[in-house]
């Protein structure tokens, strides 16, 4: 336990001395919530910014997964960080731990701020749900951290890392609804996104905020997050390496798939249940053109 | 194993792919030495090592270190030893004291970090980061964490080379502390001087395999390498000389002052030697006398200088 809360106090002051970090964790994703805000003339209708808020939170949280958690996996792992670590008694596990809690201690501000913007600026009422939607969010977090670390345990060097994270970043933030709204997308790719792990994001905290749903109500998208965690975490520390001499097998890096299994087979059991209904179905009620169910909350009064 | 041996290796071997890198040697460590694995880059030093600090896997052959197996029981071995490696890292922005700290954690015994920077000369740099460090600050950070769990045996893989001479003897000064402390030290350096200097005992290895190993001392005196004697007259040496016992080869340079000896003997030569010129009334100007060193050994083993 001592090395446990070791690890996390130094990762923490480390992640709080490095830019990167706070222009990645902070200002960058706060850049994208003021974009999209104004595109979406979100200080007009309050339910506007929802959209915004399950657009900007998914992004913060994949985007520390793949590249917080798996990056800096890579850097260390080539700098010769993990090997001074290797010549001592702890194992893999305290290490991606503490990567995990601090992950969360950094992220959890800027969800504050955002959603603290977002009722004060945009006059949203707070989260009936919050601690379900915090709930949510770690799940979230966690679950892609353990893929970014996957595959980072994959990549062999830097170079390899850069080019498979973009090749997971990318689909997910662009087929996810993340940055481009799910109902402008032609049908097609409205069914792919069903299999995307970044839509289960925005859908689960659309529909937290909006319709104050308990995290019970989401309980097949919180199952699927944490089935994707625990996989990922095993698999993690099966591929751990501490240094950049250990290569890995080719094959090995299918391991990658099966952190992605549990959201495919989510994927298709959703295909398979709104199999005959229109796909811009998914996943939000028809006829309503928004992505979730409104249980009226817009409706009430604002908050000043 | 001998009772007082912290470290037994028997046919010990390590295979990388198609690559012998340690071909089935065998030594033994004993307690409160400094044990030197002398050798150029890839003479398999640095696989002997990590295999004996639980870092990797050996192909063959039986080691023991500290009673405990390195491949089986290396949890318990790394929480036991200190190990500097040849080349690692800490992260940039991470202070000197708050490493220490840090690394404290990890074992079930641990010393004051501040005792270890005050001893490290690192105590005016405690708040500094890492990335700030000269490499000779680095190296001593590197030593400070090896001593962190206050092991009593020690693992330093060359630890000084890429260090100007200065900083250098500043490593040999703190390496020569471990020893008046009685902790038993395996030095792997491919300078000689370091091991000439430091190390009790010394195996040269090249290619995998343990070419020779014994004090320095003792691999000077066996070796074929004839010591070299050079006297320089005031005057030009006119006369023939004799045989001198043990002489194996004589010689005169242009000039006709310096005499050159090589004999296996150097001390009953000189001698000799020192009695001829007397009586001959020569006047003597100055006296070298020259032992095979450990360079010399090495060659002479392998057929190679130490840093090809």
């Amino acid at each position: 336990m001592k090395s446990y809360l070791a690890l996390m106090k130094i990762d923490l002051k480390l992640a709080m001395r490095m830019r990167s970090v706070i222009f990645f964790n902070y200002l960058f994703p706060l850049m994208f919530f003021f974009i999209f805000a104004s595109l979406y003339r979100a200080r007009q209708d309050p339910k506007l910014i929802i959209r915004v808020l399950a657009m900007v939170i998914p992004l913060g949280i994949v985007g520390n997964g793949l590249f917080g958690a798996g990056m800096r996996a890579i850097q260390e792992r080539e700098l010769g960080v993990l090997r001074r670590y290797k010549v001592t008694p702890i194992t893999p596990l305290p290490l991606l731990v503490a990567s995990m809690v601090t992950a969360w201690f950094v992220f959890m501000p800027y969800i504050l701020v955002v959603l603290s913007i977002s009722h004060f600026y945009y006059h949203l009422p707070w989260p009936e749900n919050w601690p379900s939607l915090l709930v949510f969010i770690s799940l979230g977090l966690v679950a892609f951290r353990s893929l970014g670390m996957v595959i980072a345990s994959t990549a062999n060097n830097m170079q390899e890392g850069q080019i498979l994270i973009q090749l997971f970043y990318f689909p997910m933030i662009f087929l996810s609804g993340a940055t481009i709204p799910m109902e402008v997308f032609p049908p097609i790719l409205q069914r792919m996104s069903q299999f995307v792990p970044a839509s289960y994001l925005v859908k689960g905290i659309k529909d937290m905020i909006s319709s104050n749903q308990s995290i019970g109500a989401e309980w097949e998208l919180v199952v699927v997050l944490i089935v994707a965690a625990a996989v990922g975490l095993t698999v993690g520390l099966k591929l751990f390496r501490w240094e950049k001499e250990e290569k890995i097998r080719k094959g090995a890096k299918l391991w990658v798939a099966a952190v992605l299994v549990p959201f495919l087979i989510w994927g298709i059991y959703n295909y398979v249940k709104s199999k005959g209904a229109a796909p811009a179905q998914w996943p939000q009620q028809k006829g309503t053109g928004s992505l979730h169910r409104d249980n009226g909350y817009a409706h009430r009064p604002r908050a000043s | 194993m001998n009772t007082d041996s912290v470290i037994s290796v028997q046919a010990l071997q390590k295979r990388y792919d198609k690559v012998e890198a340690v071909k089935g040697i065998e030594f033994e460590v004993r307690a409160g030495e400094v044990f030197g694995l002398l050798g150029p880059n890839g003479a398999g030093k640095t696989s002997t090592v990590e295999i004996l600090e639980g870092l990797r896997p050996r192909t063959g052959g039986e080691a023991m270190v500290l009673g405990f197996d390195p491949e089986r029981q290396k949890q318990q071995l790394k929480d036991r030893i200190g190990v500097c490696l040849q080349a690692t890292n800490l992260p940039a922005k991470i202070r000197v004291q708050e490493s220490l700290d840090l690394f404290s954690s990890f074992y079930t015994r641990h010393v004051s970090s501040e005792k270890l920077l005050q001893r490290m000369q690192l105590w005016e740099k405690r708040a500094a980061y890492y990335e700030t460090l000269s490499g000779g600050q680095k190296q001593r950070l590197a030593l400070a964490l090896a001593l962190v769990n206050d092991p009593q045996l020690l693992f330093l893989d060359e630890p000084t080379t890429g260090l100007d001479p200065q900083i250098r003897l500043e490593i040999h000064k703190l390496i020569e502390e471990m020893r008046e402390e009685k902790r038993t030290v395996v030095l792997t350096t491919h300078y000689i001087e370091e091991a000439e200097r430091l190390c009790d005992r010394v195996a040269i290895m090249d290619e995998g395999k343990i070419v020779a190993i014994g004090t320095p001392a003792e691999l000077q005196k066996n070796s074929r390498t004839q010591s070299q004697i050079q006297i320089t007259c005031a005057a030009p040496i006119t006369q023939s000389w004799p045989q001198w016992p043990d002489a194996i080869e004589t010689s005169l340079d242009k000039e006709g002052r310096t005499l050159t000896v090589f004999s296996s003997r150097p001390a009953r030569t000189l001698f000799e030697i020192m009695r001829w010129l007397d009586q001959q009334n020569m006047q003597l100007e100055d006296v070298h006398l020259k032992r095979p060193t450990l360079e010399d050994v090495f060659v002479e083993l392998t057929g190679k200088k130490l840093r090809e």
